[in-house]
């Protein structure tokens, strides 16, 4: 065998080499060292009035927006508290979610604690889930509600987003507030519901 | 131009797993469906062309074989078209192992199979070069058409709210680290074989298959982008095969020796859809889409030390097949 050939050889042999070594080892450790990405949920939430009659109706509308890292799913959930099993009272007016929204039904099985499904409870309260998936850096979704509430009193409505995956606590909405069915923190919006 | 709808209707089934992965599409109507049923449409005009064509030809025995395997992979293919819409409209969002499917990639199967028992018969009758090149068109559409049901076999992506048609994880990492392998040294040296080792044509297939799986399997997904310069490094043991094949003159122990290196990279290869198979059994995490690399990259050095030698065995076995087929082809 002449020597050319056998440097041809080698040549080859030496890339397949480094190939491997590049691919299955030195590769890896570079990539596994970096940080995870970090999609930031923030909220913003309107009620059409805080003081209604009895029989009459209100508005909730809640614009979301991904302010970090691409989101492989953003939730938006508005839950109530003080209704039943039943999410009668209430009305999808509009939604751009890319999915379509979640009834949430009490004694549903749902996650918790922010654990993206490992953790789960039963529903206390009934909710919607609004929800796109992936939601890259900057996008915006509204959901626009329409509620009845059955009974005078006051009428609570809890509003909350979650960005996954879920790392820190940059990556649900909002940073502080009251714990939920789900321990997870919930913005608390009031409407007087008058006789 | 049988091979070239089969070939769309590969591309639309990958970008239909990603679609799924990333969007849980919640109709049948999605670009992936379309782009999957204009190929089945194409192929279907390809093999009635093909028919009619063999028909008036006076060698009809030398591609009897391929026209009735081509007609029994299409039967198979446009039944699955309303099989699978009436299962969407009765179980919702399906897996991607599910029956319709399952007929649908059947059908590829031996449609492709059909169209490249034609194409290597018309390539030896040739005998000329310039055709060479059309055994990629033909293997492509084969390699697509089992990974999707290697995939199919092996991915847990078939847990729907009526069915649970996903395999038992070890099972799907003993059939990956075997069938895989198999099927990248298979194709790729099926593909050069008939060419009688051209050099180019083996690194042309491995570099369309590269394109097509980036095309439907990375790009889709934002978040992973990055990886695309990791994936096309698969080019340098496919062209090192290509190289080795033409330095060494084709001879035995070279063959067996590119069989090695290309079952051994199928990790590189098959990713990203692969994370999902040795993650159900070596780090068990949530695998969003924008945590594949994570997830892969933490575990590929080990994946790749424990399957290196299934790898490498399959790789020899996929080259040894791949050549009796071919002559098994071309004697016939």
């Amino acid at each position: 065998m002449d020597k050319k050939y056998i440097a041809s050889l080698l040549g080859i042999l030496i890339l397949i080499a480094i190939f491997f070594s590049v691919t299955f080892y030195i590769y890896p450790n570079q990539i596994y060292q970096q940080s995870n990405l970090v999609p930031i949920p923030i909220l913003d939430v309107t009620l059409s009035s805080n003081e209604i009659q009895n029989g009459e109706s209100f508005v909730l509308d809640v614009v979301s927006k991904n302010t970090g890292d691409i989101a492989d799913i953003q939730i938006v959930s508005i839950a109530f508290p003080r209704l039943d099993d039943t999410l009668d009272a209430v009305k999808i007016k509009n939604y751009d979610f890319t999915q379509s929204p979640h009834y949430v039904k009490i004694g549903d099985e749902i996650g918790a604690k922010y654990s993206g499904g490992k953790e789960t409870i039963l529903a206390q309260y009934p909710s919607i889930e609004a929800y796109s998936r992936p939601v890259p850096s900057g996008t915006v979704n509204i959901i626009s509600v329409q509620i009845t509430p059955p009974e005078p009193g006051i009428f609570d409505v809890y509003v909350k987003s979650i960005g996954i995956p879920h790392f820190t606590d940059a990556s649900h909405y909002p940073q502080e507030g009251i714990l939920d069915h789900q321990s997870e923190l919930v913005e608390v919006y009031s409407v007087t519901v008058k006789p | 131009m049988t091979s070239f709808g089969i070939l769309l209707v590969t591309v639309g089934g990958s970008w239909d797993i990603t679609n799924h992965l990333l969007n849980k599409p919640e109709t049948f109507f999605s670009p992936p469906h379309a782009l999957l049923y204009i190929g089945v449409a194409i192929a279907l005009i390809g093999t009635i062309v093909s028919f009619f064509t063999w028909r008036i030809i006076s060698d009809k025995q030398n591609f009897k074989s391929s026209i009735l395997i081509s007609l029994l992979g299409m039967a198979l293919l446009i039944g699955a078209g309303p099989f699978d819409f009436v299962w969407h409209s009765n179980f919702g969002l399906d897996g991607l192992l599910s029956p319709p499917h399952l007929t649908l990639i059947t059908g590829m199967l031996l449609t492709a199979i059909g169209s490249l028992v034609g194409i290597f018969k018309f390539i030896k009758e040739k005998n000329d070069s310039r055709f060479n090149y059309l055994s990629v068109l033909a293997v492509l559409p084969i390699w697509l058409s089992a990974s999707g049901l290697f995939h199919s076999g092996s991915l847990p992506f078939s847990n729907t709210e009526f069915f649970n048609f996903n395999p038992d994880p070890t099972f799907a990492v003993l059939f990956a680290s075997v069938a895989f392998p198999f099927l990248v040294s298979f194709c790729l040296l099926l593909s050069s074989a008939v060419s009688k080792y051209q050099f180019g044509v083996l690194s042309v297939t491995g570099f369309l298959f590269l394109v097509v799986s980036s095309f439907t399997a990375i790009l889709p997904n934002s978040a992973i982008l990055f990886t695309i310069p990791f994936y096309f490094l698969s080019l340098i043991p496919i062209i090192s095969a290509d190289l080795l094949l033409r330095f060494v003159n084709h001879h035995k122990q070279s063959v067996l020796f590119v069989g090695g290196i290309l079952g051994a990279s199928f990790l590189a290869i098959y990713f990203p859809l692969t994370t999902f198979t040795y993650n159900e059994i070596l780090t068990q995490q949530t695998v969003w889409p924008s945590l594949i690399p994570q997830v892969y990259f933490e575990m590929i050095t080990d994946v790749f030390l424990i399957t290196l030698i299934p790898a490498v065995v399959m790789g020899i076995v996929g080259v040894i097949f791949a050549k009796r087929v071919c002559n098994k082809i071309l004697a016939s």
